[in-house]
Protein backbone atom coordinates (compact mmCIF):
# COMPACT_ATOMS: atom_id res chain seq x y z
CA UNK A 1 0.00 0.00 0.00
CA UNK A 2 2.72 2.51 0.82
CA UNK A 3 5.30 1.83 -1.93
CA UNK A 4 3.38 4.11 -4.56
CA UNK A 5 1.35 6.67 -2.78
CA UNK A 6 -0.30 8.82 -5.28
CA UNK A 7 -1.35 11.42 -2.74
CA UNK A 8 2.37 11.97 -2.40
CA UNK A 9 3.62 11.89 -5.79
CA UNK A 10 0.87 14.24 -7.12
CA UNK A 11 2.34 16.95 -4.28
CA UNK A 12 5.51 16.46 -5.32
CA UNK A 13 5.04 16.67 -9.08
CA UNK A 14 2.83 19.72 -8.27
CA UNK A 15 5.83 21.45 -5.75
CA UNK A 16 8.40 20.29 -9.05
CA UNK A 17 5.84 22.00 -11.80
CA UNK A 18 5.27 25.23 -9.39
CA UNK A 19 8.92 25.40 -9.02
CA UNK A 20 9.69 24.91 -13.04
CA UNK A 21 7.16 27.63 -13.86
CA UNK A 22 8.58 30.16 -11.05
CA UNK A 23 12.18 29.81 -13.41
CA UNK A 24 9.51 30.65 -16.42
CA UNK A 25 8.85 33.84 -14.95
CA UNK A 26 11.73 34.92 -13.39
CA UNK A 27 13.19 34.59 -16.95
CA UNK A 28 10.49 36.83 -18.41
CA UNK A 29 10.68 39.11 -15.48
CA UNK A 30 14.63 39.47 -16.04
CA UNK A 31 13.62 40.02 -20.20
CA UNK A 32 11.13 42.83 -18.66
CA UNK A 33 13.06 45.43 -21.55
CA UNK A 34 14.97 42.86 -23.94
CA UNK A 35 14.12 44.08 -27.64
CA UNK A 36 12.75 40.72 -29.46
CA UNK A 37 12.48 38.81 -26.09
CA UNK A 38 9.02 36.43 -25.76
CA UNK A 39 7.29 35.72 -22.39
CA UNK A 40 7.12 31.78 -21.92
CA UNK A 41 4.96 29.74 -19.76
CA UNK A 42 4.81 25.89 -18.96
CA UNK A 43 1.58 24.78 -19.64
CA UNK A 44 -1.08 24.39 -16.82
CA UNK A 45 -0.08 21.43 -13.68
CA UNK A 46 -3.37 19.79 -14.45
CA UNK A 47 -2.45 18.63 -18.65
CA UNK A 48 0.88 17.86 -17.48
CA UNK A 49 -0.68 15.50 -15.09
CA UNK A 50 -2.94 14.06 -17.53
CA UNK A 51 -0.52 13.59 -19.82
CA UNK A 52 2.05 12.31 -17.73
CA UNK A 53 -0.25 9.58 -16.32
CA UNK A 54 -2.35 8.52 -19.19
CA UNK A 55 -0.31 6.25 -21.49
CA UNK A 56 2.41 8.72 -22.77
CA UNK A 57 5.41 8.02 -23.53
CA UNK A 58 7.94 8.52 -20.37
CA UNK A 59 11.60 8.41 -20.03
CA UNK A 60 12.73 5.75 -17.28
CA UNK A 61 16.64 7.21 -18.20
CA UNK A 62 17.98 10.65 -18.27
CA UNK A 63 19.48 9.69 -21.39
CA UNK A 64 16.44 8.97 -23.02
CA UNK A 65 14.77 11.59 -25.72
CA UNK A 66 12.40 14.13 -24.36
CA UNK A 67 12.92 12.83 -20.82
CA UNK A 68 11.09 14.76 -18.07
CA UNK A 69 11.27 14.22 -14.35
CA UNK A 70 7.77 12.59 -13.14
CA UNK A 71 4.95 15.71 -13.57
CA UNK A 72 7.49 17.96 -14.26
CA UNK A 73 6.97 19.97 -17.86
CA UNK A 74 10.63 20.42 -19.52
CA UNK A 75 8.53 22.34 -22.48
CA UNK A 76 8.20 25.68 -21.98
CA UNK A 77 6.39 27.35 -24.78
CA UNK A 78 5.88 30.96 -26.11
CA UNK A 79 3.27 32.41 -23.92
CA UNK A 80 -0.59 32.45 -25.35
CA UNK A 81 -2.34 34.80 -23.72
CA UNK A 82 -2.85 37.66 -25.16
CA UNK A 83 0.29 39.90 -25.30
CA UNK A 84 0.93 43.40 -24.80
CA UNK A 85 4.07 43.68 -27.49
CA UNK A 86 6.32 46.93 -27.21
CA UNK A 87 7.27 48.59 -30.18
CA UNK A 88 10.98 46.51 -29.63
CA UNK A 89 9.18 43.21 -30.08
CA UNK A 90 8.51 42.13 -26.20
CA UNK A 91 5.50 40.71 -25.43
CA UNK A 92 6.63 40.60 -21.04
CA UNK A 93 3.96 41.96 -19.22
CA UNK A 94 5.21 42.93 -15.69
CA UNK A 95 1.78 42.58 -14.10
CA UNK A 96 0.69 39.04 -15.86
CA UNK A 97 3.84 37.87 -14.27
CA UNK A 98 3.18 38.96 -10.96
CA UNK A 99 0.14 37.40 -11.16
CA UNK A 100 1.43 34.00 -12.22
CA UNK A 101 4.02 33.87 -9.42
CA UNK A 102 1.20 34.43 -6.73
CA UNK A 103 -0.30 31.82 -8.69
CA UNK A 104 2.76 29.93 -8.31
CA UNK A 105 3.59 30.40 -4.44
CA UNK A 106 -0.13 29.14 -3.54
CA UNK A 107 0.68 25.89 -5.70
CA UNK A 108 3.61 25.55 -4.17
CA UNK A 109 2.36 25.96 -0.29
CA UNK A 110 -0.51 23.54 -1.37
CA UNK A 111 1.78 21.11 -2.69
CA UNK A 112 3.91 21.33 0.72
CA UNK A 113 0.82 21.73 2.84
CA UNK A 114 -0.50 18.36 1.11
CA UNK A 115 2.72 16.66 1.73
CA UNK A 116 2.95 17.48 5.15
CA UNK A 117 -0.74 16.19 6.16
CA UNK A 118 0.52 13.20 4.21
CA UNK A 119 3.09 12.39 6.25
CA UNK A 120 1.28 13.04 9.40
CA UNK A 121 -1.19 10.48 8.47
CA UNK A 122 1.63 7.71 7.77
CA UNK A 123 3.14 8.44 11.04
CA UNK A 124 -0.38 8.50 13.03
CA UNK A 125 -1.12 4.68 10.74
CA UNK A 126 2.39 3.98 12.56
CA UNK A 127 1.19 4.72 15.74
CA UNK A 128 3.70 7.77 16.21
CA UNK A 129 0.84 10.58 15.80
CA UNK A 130 1.64 13.65 17.54
CA UNK B 1 20.91 23.32 -10.45
CA UNK B 2 16.92 23.24 -9.51
CA UNK B 3 14.08 25.55 -10.77
CA UNK B 4 14.52 27.77 -7.62
CA UNK B 5 18.26 28.19 -7.85
CA UNK B 6 17.80 28.81 -11.61
CA UNK B 7 15.41 31.13 -10.41
CA UNK B 8 17.60 33.30 -8.13
CA UNK B 9 20.30 33.08 -10.66
CA UNK B 10 18.61 34.50 -13.68
CA UNK B 11 16.46 37.43 -10.79
CA UNK B 12 20.30 37.94 -9.82
CA UNK B 13 21.37 38.76 -13.71
CA UNK B 14 18.06 40.61 -14.35
CA UNK B 15 19.28 43.04 -11.11
CA UNK B 16 22.24 43.28 -12.42
CA UNK B 17 21.82 44.22 -15.90
CA UNK B 18 18.91 46.72 -14.84
CA UNK B 19 21.51 48.28 -12.13
CA UNK B 20 24.36 48.66 -15.39
CA UNK B 21 21.67 50.62 -16.96
CA UNK B 22 20.84 52.89 -13.95
CA UNK B 23 24.46 53.50 -13.40
CA UNK B 24 24.63 54.86 -17.19
CA UNK B 25 21.67 56.78 -16.50
CA UNK B 26 23.55 58.74 -13.79
CA UNK B 27 26.04 58.74 -15.75
CA UNK B 28 24.43 60.95 -18.31
CA UNK B 29 22.71 62.67 -15.69
CA UNK B 30 25.90 63.89 -14.11
CA UNK B 31 26.86 64.94 -17.42
CA UNK B 32 24.23 67.07 -18.40
CA UNK B 33 26.24 69.81 -18.97
CA UNK B 34 29.90 68.43 -20.19
CA UNK B 35 30.22 70.52 -23.88
CA UNK B 36 30.15 67.18 -26.50
CA UNK B 37 29.38 64.77 -24.21
CA UNK B 38 26.82 62.07 -26.12
CA UNK B 39 23.96 60.41 -23.61
CA UNK B 40 24.87 56.62 -23.46
CA UNK B 41 21.87 53.93 -25.07
CA UNK B 42 21.60 51.04 -22.50
CA UNK B 43 20.14 48.15 -24.46
CA UNK B 44 19.65 44.35 -22.87
CA UNK B 45 20.48 41.14 -24.76
CA UNK B 46 19.59 37.20 -23.87
CA UNK B 47 22.82 35.35 -22.76
CA UNK B 48 22.73 31.36 -22.48
CA UNK B 49 24.04 30.13 -19.61
CA UNK B 50 26.64 27.68 -19.12
CA UNK B 51 25.85 24.05 -19.41
CA UNK B 52 25.18 23.38 -15.57
CA UNK B 53 27.41 20.08 -14.32
CA UNK B 54 24.39 17.95 -13.96
CA UNK B 55 22.46 17.53 -17.02
CA UNK B 56 20.29 14.68 -15.66
CA UNK B 57 18.22 16.75 -13.70
CA UNK B 58 15.24 16.42 -15.86
CA UNK B 59 13.29 19.34 -15.57
CA UNK B 60 15.95 21.99 -16.56
CA UNK B 61 16.14 22.83 -19.85
CA UNK B 62 18.12 25.66 -21.40
CA UNK B 63 18.20 28.98 -19.27
CA UNK B 64 18.64 32.45 -20.90
CA UNK B 65 20.53 34.85 -18.37
CA UNK B 66 20.32 38.67 -19.48
CA UNK B 67 23.00 41.36 -20.02
CA UNK B 68 23.31 44.61 -20.74
CA UNK B 69 24.86 45.17 -23.73
CA UNK B 70 28.11 47.07 -24.86
CA UNK B 71 27.47 50.90 -24.52
CA UNK B 72 25.92 53.02 -27.77
CA UNK B 73 26.45 56.82 -27.95
CA UNK B 74 23.07 58.67 -29.17
CA UNK B 75 24.09 59.60 -32.40
CA UNK B 76 21.70 62.79 -32.01
CA UNK B 77 23.23 66.07 -33.06
CA UNK B 78 24.41 68.29 -30.04
CA UNK B 79 22.96 71.66 -29.68
CA UNK B 80 24.71 74.18 -30.43
CA UNK B 81 24.90 76.73 -27.07
CA UNK B 82 25.21 80.00 -27.47
CA UNK B 83 28.02 81.48 -25.02
CA UNK B 84 30.58 83.89 -26.23
CA UNK B 85 32.73 83.94 -22.98
CA UNK B 86 32.87 79.93 -22.87
CA UNK B 87 36.57 78.54 -23.50
CA UNK B 88 35.56 76.32 -26.07
CA UNK B 89 33.07 78.77 -28.12
CA UNK B 90 33.89 79.39 -31.52
CA UNK B 91 34.14 82.67 -33.90
CA UNK B 92 29.99 82.98 -33.88
CA UNK B 93 29.75 82.79 -30.03
CA UNK B 94 28.78 78.83 -30.10
CA UNK B 95 29.97 75.78 -28.70
CA UNK B 96 28.51 72.15 -28.72
CA UNK B 97 26.48 71.08 -25.22
CA UNK B 98 25.34 67.50 -24.54
CA UNK B 99 22.62 65.65 -25.83
CA UNK B 100 21.32 64.99 -22.41
CA UNK B 101 17.43 65.24 -22.15
CA UNK B 102 16.66 65.20 -18.06
CA UNK B 103 13.06 64.11 -18.96
CA UNK B 104 13.98 60.92 -20.90
CA UNK B 105 16.51 60.04 -18.07
CA UNK B 106 14.24 60.37 -15.53
CA UNK B 107 11.64 58.21 -17.29
CA UNK B 108 14.55 55.83 -17.80
CA UNK B 109 15.92 55.71 -14.35
CA UNK B 110 12.13 55.11 -13.16
CA UNK B 111 11.40 52.22 -15.60
CA UNK B 112 15.05 50.67 -14.61
CA UNK B 113 13.99 51.03 -10.99
CA UNK B 114 10.54 49.05 -11.44
CA UNK B 115 12.12 46.04 -13.52
CA UNK B 116 14.50 45.61 -10.63
CA UNK B 117 12.27 45.63 -7.96
CA UNK B 118 10.15 43.21 -10.08
CA UNK B 119 13.27 40.96 -10.18
CA UNK B 120 14.02 41.66 -6.56
CA UNK B 121 10.07 40.24 -5.47
CA UNK B 122 11.27 37.11 -7.67
CA UNK B 123 13.87 36.57 -5.85
CA UNK B 124 12.42 37.18 -2.75
CA UNK B 125 9.68 35.18 -3.54
CA UNK B 126 11.98 32.19 -4.95
CA UNK B 127 14.04 32.55 -1.37
CA UNK B 128 10.72 32.42 0.77
CA UNK B 129 10.03 28.80 -1.11
CA UNK B 130 13.19 27.38 -0.65
CA UNK B 131 13.06 28.38 3.02
CA UNK B 132 9.52 26.94 3.13
CA UNK B 133 11.07 23.62 1.34
CA UNK B 134 13.64 23.47 4.31
CA UNK B 135 11.44 23.95 7.21
CA UNK B 136 9.63 20.73 5.14
CA UNK B 137 12.52 18.80 5.90
CA UNK B 138 13.23 19.65 9.30
CA UNK B 139 10.21 18.58 10.66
Amino acid sequence: MFNRLNVSMMAHALAGHASARQSAIAQNVAHADTPGYRARDLPSFADVWQASSAGAMRGTRAGHLGHTAPGAAAFAGADRSPGTQTPNGNTVSLESEMVKAAEVRQQFEMALAIASSASNIQRTALGRGK
Amino acid sequence: MSDLTKTLALSASGMQAQAQRLRHVSENIANNDTPGYRRKLTSFEAVMAPLTANPASGSSDRMELVRARDVQLDRRELPLVFDPGHPLADDSGHYSGSNVDLVVEIADAREAQRSYEANLKMFDQARQMTMSLIEQLRR
